[in-house]
């Protein structure tokens, strides 16, 4: 009995270590591990991760990445920094990048980064780590600058979004449109009061205040904060005609809410991240309507003068559904989220190998043509960014909310329609 | 100058309304409860659920969703706080663990990411007084607010159940032998505290959204009011209300909007360290006169 007994469990056991071994592995190329840290739970994080994920899928679709000869799959992971909500403090978000990197071993990092104070610390990280790292988000203009004051250390790092100086000449630029449509020339500032926000604001007071504005006030909000009555309040006494809002937090939708509520006679020509996508009119409606949003990369509104675009736009609705897309950021990482897996893709092809320094000098001479417009590095590892020809750079836009469209307003040569004034300026 | 009177006088209300729950429970019983911010939290976000989710009836979903909150507390108060009652620090703890808990579930199950987490207004539109424009909503904060004071003035002075959470933060051991039943009524009081909260989300979050963040500052706010005008001082409440809401929007108006946070710390710094009962508490004051 105990001897049969001892028969049929080896016959168990022998049997299940054959099943329990799972299926054979498929002989093929080993993936190209591709990291994307980043605030997943924010649109703009959202919106880059879901991006780069459709660049590794029309590629993988292709057959894959050419690397010495052999074509190997994209393979996209993650990891969630938390790194936009308020009282996450800088180190908890670099753990989560390391981690990424020591227990998944990317080859290389495709969208990271969210908040800039996060990048600046990033890239000694991946400095030390040599991996490749694509900034999809991050606008500070210190960024660039870091990477000049140490090219060899900190040639690892590039940046495929536009930063807060060129978002500065975006909203300048739909500021002069409005300055000759109607001559106005009294703006305030409401600005979140972070890194980039507050680059932008300075950048911008720079820009306009030669040619005529003047800027009543700058106010600066903290992560989370959601009431604006305040400010509102001294633009309505002060006159101020136009309102230029900067923000990423979910929290400053309430802006145009009580801009509309408090009947403050002023535009809003600016950006608040969450209103961009094409879903915020289902969820705030009239509320938003005429306000400018300006987007410092373009790509996520189809412009016909952008054939990319519209295939961008189509290809992200098919895979991911209408509401998915209508939530992905459209003014920042979603594109470039885009666009850096592309950049990478044939960086890897280029080099022939997926060894960092080659990645690099290959990454260097970057040239192709994508929803943003066309895309080469700076000196500074950035995307070289203009207004006039997307066949040579990448181009920011901005958009107004109209009866539940979103209609291009700047540059001119998307433009379809002039910026209308809300019914209670006039 | 007319902004400021009436802007101050909705923050102000604002402060109260939120404040209200969380006095009950700690300041008025005793019993604390600093998983206010996640009831907070979890009330709008289950009036949105039944809203846009099931279809039910917007004055339904908010009276649902108030009940439900406050079973939700009731429930707290029997898993948690029974078993670590009248251990002071303990009940901190549990309750803070439990509401970050709360929040972060909510956060993991997708609030935060988008923007559609947000309430409709009771009803669209505003009126001008004098040169300020205001939104009904607005008007609704301040009804709200005075109607639930009133209300809980009148429960906590006149009705058996307010006598007995006064009666087990006075002495538990006397109101038990006077035979109030102490873990029943102060289960009770958070559960009324945490329907307040739901009440106070659900009044105030129309106006903006709702993002689990704002359960970490709002439980600060009800703290910076509850310390300065005295835990268990209804008065204090109110008063200190007012002090924090005028001192915000003058500080925004003549200084800058992002030092209107750093007052609730200054407040509550200043008085603990002049009265630590606060403007109107009583529990330290032989302290406080010596």
């Amino acid at each position: 009995m105990k001897r049969k007994f001892l028969v049929l469990f080896a016959v168990v056991l022998i049997v299940g270590l054959v099943f329990a071994s799972g299926p054979e592995v498929v002989s093929g190329a080993p993936p190209i591990v591709l990291g994307v840290p980043n605030a997943l739970r924010h649109t703009t994080g959202f919106g880059t991760w879901k991006a780069a994920e459709l660049a590794a899928d029309e590629i993988n679709a292709k057959g894959g990445v050419l690397v010495g000869g052999v074509k190997r799959p994209i393979k996209i992971v993650t990891i969630e920094t938390r790194e936009d909500e308020p009282g996450i403090p800088l180190h908890e978000a670099l753990m989560a990048h390391e981690k990424l990197i020591l227990q998944q071993k990317p080859d290389a990092i495709a969208a990271s980064g969210f908040r800039s104070e996060v990048i600046l610390a990033a890239m000694d990280l991946y400095a030390k780590y040599k991996l490749v790292h694509m900034s999809t988000i991050s606008m500070s203009p210190v960024i660039p600058k870091k990477f000049l004051e140490d090219p060899v250390k900190y040639k690892y790092t590039f940046k495929t979004n536009s930063d807060s100086i060129y978002s500065a000449k975006v909203v300048q630029g739909s500021l002069e449109l409005i300055r000759k449509a109607y001559g106005f020339n009294k703006v305030y500032f409401i600005l979140q009061d972070t890194l980039w926000a507050r680059g932008l604001g300075d950048a911008l007071k720079k820009g306009i205040e030669p040619l005529g504005w003047k800027v009543i006030a700058e106010d600066f909000y903290p992560v989370g904060a959601a009431e604006f009555s305040p400010s509102l309040t001294k633009a309505k006494e002060a006159g101020a005609q136009v309102i230029v809002p900067i923000f990423d937090m979910v929290e400053a939708v309430a802006l145009p809410k009580q801009i509309r509520t408090m009947k403050v006679p002023a535009i809003m020509c600016g950006l608040i991240a969450p209103l961009s996508p094409s879903a915020a009119w289902k969820a705030f409606g009239e509320d938003i309507e005429y306000s400018v949003q300006n987007l410092w990369i373009g790509g996520l509104i189809p412009v016909k003068a952008i054939p990319e675009s519209v295939k961008f736009w189509e290809n992200l609705g098919k895979k991911f559904g209408e509401e998915a897309r209508g939530k992905m950021c459209v003014d920042n990482g979603t594109t470039s989220g885009y666009v850096a897996v592309y950049a990478l893709a044939a960086a890897i092809t280029r080099a022939g190998t997926l060894d960092s320094d080659a990645l690099v000098a290959a990454m260097e001479k970057t040239d192709l043509m994508s929803p943003m417009g066309r895309i080469r590095f700076g000196k500074d590892h950035a995307v070289i960014f203009g207004f006039e020809n997307p066949k040579e750079t990448a181009i920011g836009c901005a958009f107004q909310w109209v009866k539940g469209r979103q209609e291009p307003v700047f540059p001119e040569l998307i433009a379809k329609e002039k910026i209308l004034l809300p019914p209670w300026m006039k | 100058m007319e902004s400021i009177l009436i802007y101050g006088l909705i923050n102000a209300v604002m402060l109260a309304l939120i404040t209200l729950g969380f006095s009950l429970s700690i300041g008025i019983s005793g019993v604390a409860n600093l998983a206010f911010g996640g009831f907070y939290i979890f009330g709008a976000y289950f009036a949105w659920l039944l809203l846009f989710y099931l279809g039910v009836p917007y004055p339904l979903a908010i009276l649902l969703s108030v009940l439900v909150t406050g079973l939700l507390g009731a429930l707290m108060y029997w898993l948690v706080l029974m078993r670590v009652r009248g251990l002071i620090l303990s009940e901190v703890i549990a309750t803070l663990a439990t509401g970050i808990a709360i929040l972060e579930f909510l956060r993991w199950k997708g609030l935060g990411l988008g923007y559609e987490f947000n309430l409709p207004c009771f009803v669209r539109g505003g009126i001008n007084i004098g040169r300020v424009s205001l939104d009904y909503q607005r008007l609704a904060v301040i009804g709200v607010g005075l109607i639930l004071l009133i209300l809980l003035w009148f429960l906590t002075h006149y009705t058996k159940v307010g006598l007995a959470f006064r009666g087990i933060a006075q002495d538990e051991h006397t109101a038990l032998s006077m035979g109030i039943r102490s873990d029943w009524t102060a289960m009770l009081s958070v559960a009324f505290g945490s329907a307040l909260a739901a009440v106070a989300a659900i009044t105030i979050l129309p106006l903006s959204m709702i993002n689990v963040n704002t359960g970490y500052d709002v439980l600060l706010i009800a703290m910076a009011v509850a310390v300065v005008g005295g835990l268990e001082s209804f008065l204090g409440i109110i008063v200190a209300s007012f002090i924090l809401g005028y001192a915000q929007i003058i500080t925004a108006h003549f200084f800058a909007p992002h030092w209107m946070m750093v007052m609730y710390l200054i407040a509550i710094m200043v008085i603990l360290a002049v009265k630590p009962s606060g403007l109107f508490g009583k529990f330290k004051e032989l302290e406080e006169r010596v």
